[in-house]
């Protein structure tokens, strides 16, 4: 017998004698009913999305509230530019500007959700700069310097000041996890009280297993990067983005 | 001072109290952990969802086989290569072979307290890999060479003057007391790590047997890293770490977020479900999943299987008078606190082998009250010392004086008899010593070494009850 079977075996063995202290014998699933909302959030787009900012600043990230999509790319644009100026200060050297300081790591225009986004960025002198296979040497250092990056999310959820950033495709995780700063850029339409009514809504609509699988990597951010290891003393931007900031916007939809 | 997990249980008890900055350190950030945690289950329905995860819990390990049979099938249709490991040597031999047969050279490791009880980077390097630990906490002692002294925050022994000794030392940090130049610098060494590795190696806080994914929590983003970067990614997961759908690992990721660190979730909870599809930017080529048993099937069976609903959040290390005592080193296992005195032993093939775990607790049940799955580890510490007793385990003399003690309690004239002597002779030695007995022969000189030992009531109850009805 192989181990997988030995264990397996073993394990059906001790479930079947009728002594056993633990699990109990009569023991059952939490019925999907039952199940609790952690931490709750209501009210109309704008309601929810007051609290995803109130949360997330709490977390020391950033958000601002905008109340079309063409305003929400001036404050993309606007945001990276003051970003750039914000790390040319700090490096307090005479030639402070660097090439990648123009650099912007993206995920592709259909999924940023904010029409005419390249050409603007474009028109400011911003690259945009996409991988499409970060394996392969040369792309990976041209990513490794960059110290922004622009991706859309799968949901946010308003009670915790979240956001699930997908994977697969174009759409690359380092975006949202190599740079210094990242830029979530979130419409209304993905915005949901809870982290449970945005997978109650998929699980209805029989969608959540496709959405885990063709994500292979499906991750749920909460802030930016952060530790207190060192004797209780908070410290940010660890690995991930120290600067994590979302522009929400009403897209109309829903 | 570094204490040696080596050393006898007794010596290393001496050590750790011996060490103010240990003790400083531990008490400090154990209070602090606590005030959190209170405060984040205090803020919502905090019992409910105690009782919830327990309950989902439970279910999983009664329905065990065939959750982790759903749970293979599931990795495989997503394209992951599925491992099963019996103990330390196939486990550790697994992840050497898929390191080889990769040729990677260099290998990140997020924190995980599966490869902890593996030694897997002790493995690792042994065949010639260079491993590196890339949560601050693990890496700082990592540098140190120190093993970790608490479940979710490794380096809480250490007061930040003593880490920053560790950067100066290691790393040529210019001298520096300031936590976000040691990070920054953590930050930059450990990027090159990330982008340079072969392969990355986590362990999983949960795997959804629904559609075969693997969840890793952390605050830094080093989990997320280690799981996209490298070709190669390989999660080690305890057997019994399975939740039957996506819902429940977010609520289980919720009370484990409460308990651990009083946050409503962490910074980043990565789900992996496979290796990157054609067309994919970035993520690992391979992705290998090792179920490791190692004692986790046999604890079920000697009937400790209510641990095995442990989440690894440390709110009972948090909260023990022991704990915070003598931090985690001291402990000796992989595993400590509460929880470590009852699975460090209930995991070996000989529970002696720990036989001073289940003795290092007051019982007063403070971790009981602070799980957030309600194990109830007072009475599987009892059941520990219980079994020892049964396998001849505990020492000798405390055999001969319970029996002694159940001959003289089961006769009225004895124990009558027996009081009286003890009543006349300890004040006897009382009086001579000037008020309390400060010295005791062995055995009971333990009890003495660190306190007085009051002599008995000069009349037993029964003498004075007659004296009364008499007057």
């Amino acid at each position: 017998m192989n181990v997988r079977d030995t264990i397996l075996s073993r394990l059906r063995e001790t479930l079947r004698q009728p002594g056993l202290p633990f699990p109990a014998p009569e023991s059952v699933a939490l019925a999907p009913e039952e199940r609790m909302t952690v931490t709750h959030a209501a009210g109309d787009r704008w309601a929810l999305a007051e609290r995803f900012a109130q949360e997330l600043s709490a977390l020391k990230g950033s958000c601002e509230l905008l109340e079309t999509a063409p305003e929400a790319r001036l404050a993309i644009l606007a945001r990276l530019y003051r970003w750039m100026e914000e790390e040319q200060a700090d490096r307090k050297t005479a030639n402070a500007e660097r090439p990648e300081d123009w650099d912007a790591l993206c995920w592709p225009e259909a999924l940023l959700e904010v029409e005419g986004l390249p050409l603007a960025l474009q028109e400011m002198g911003f690259r945009r700069i996409e991988p499409t296979d970060l394996h392969d040497p040369q792309q990976r250092e041209r990513i490794r310097l960059i110290r922004a990056g622009i991706t859309s999310v799968e949901a946010a959820f308003a009670s915790t000041g979240s956001f699930v950033v997908g994977s697969g495709g174009l759409k690359s995780r380092a975006a949202s996890l190599t740079p210094f700063r990242h830029l979530a850029l979130i419409p209304f339409s993905k915005l949901y009280p809870t982290g449970e009514a945005w997978l109650a809504e998929k699980r209805s609509a029989g969608e959540l297993d496709a959405c885990l699988r063709q994500n292979r990597n499906l991750s749920i951010i909460t802030g930016p990067s952060k530790s207190a290891d060192i004797e209780g003393n908070l410290t940010m931007g660890v690995h991930g983005p120290k600067v994590v900031h979302a522009i929400l916007f009403d897209d109309g939809q829903r | 001072m570094q204490i040696n997990i080596h050393a006898p249980y007794k010596d290393r008890v001496q050590q750790a109290l011996g060490d103010s900055n240990l003790r400083a350190a531990v008490s400090k950030a154990t209070d602090r952990m606590t005030d959190a945690r209170l405060a984040a289950m205090g803020a919502i329905e905090g019992q409910t969802l105690r009782a919830q995860v327990r309950q989902m819990k439970e279910h999983v390990l009664r329905q065990w086989p065939d959750y982790l049979l759903q749970l293979e099938m599931n990795l495989r249709r997503n394209g992951c290569i599925v491992h099963w490991a019996e103990g330390i040597a196939d486990a550790q031999e697994i992840v050497k072979d898929i390191a080889l047969q990769n040729g990677a050279d260099l290998v990140v490791k997020s924190k995980s307290m599966a490869t902890e009880e593996i030694h897997l980077n002790q493995a690792l390097e042994e065949a010639g890999l260079r491993v590196v630990e890339t949560d601050l906490g693990e890496y700082i002692i990592q540098l140190a060479d120190e093993p970790p002294s608490h479940i979710v925050a490794p380096v809480i022994h250490k007061r930040l003057e003593e880490i920053a000794e560790v950067f100066e030392e290691k790393l040529d940090m210019p001298p520096t007391r300031e936590a976000s130049k040691m990070t920054a610098l953590a930050r930059a060494k450990l990027r090159r790590e990330f982008f340079d590795a072969g392969m990355g190696i986590s362990g999983c806080n949960f795997a959804i047997a629904e559609t075969g994914t693997i969840c890793i929590v952390t605050n830094e983003g080093n989990g997320r890293m280690v799981s996209s970067m490298p070709r190669v990614y390989v999660a080690v997961m305890g057997i019994e770490k399975i939740v039957p759908t996506v819902e429940d690992a977010f609520l289980q990721l919720q009370a484990l977020c409460r308990s651990a660190t009083g946050q409503q979730l962490t910074v980043y909870c990565s789900m992996t479900s496979g290796p990157r599809q054609a067309g994919d930017a970035d993520g690992p080529e391979q992705v290998h999943v090792v179920l490791l048993d190692n004692g986790r099937s046999g604890m079920l069976a000697r009937g400790y299987g209510e641990a095995l609903l442990c989440i690894r959040c440390g709110a009972c290390l948090n909260v023990c008078p022991v704990y915070q005592e003598i931090g985690g080193h001291a402990y000796g296992g992989v595993y400590n606190g509460p929880i470590g005195a009852v699975i460090s032993p209930a995991l070996a093939p000989e529970i002696a082998r720990f036989k001073e775990l289940p003795h290092a607790t007051s019982l007063c049940g403070a971790c009981r009250e602070a799980c957030p799955v309600q194990i109830d580890l007072p009475r599987l510490l009892l059941d520990l010392r219980s079994d020892l007793v049964e396998q001849g385990a505990a020492p000798k003399l405390e055999g001969w004086g319970i029996k002694g003690y159940a001959r003289v309690m089961s006769s009225r004239r004895m124990y009558e008899k027996l009081g009286k002597l003890a009543s006349i002779s300890s004040n006897l030695y009382a009086n001579l010593s000037g008020g309390n007995i400060q010295f005791l022969p062995p055995p009971l000189s333990g009890w003495t070494a660190y306190r007085d030992f009051a002599p008995f009531a000069p009349k037993s109850f029964r003498e004075w009850w007659r004296e009364r009805k008499l007057q």
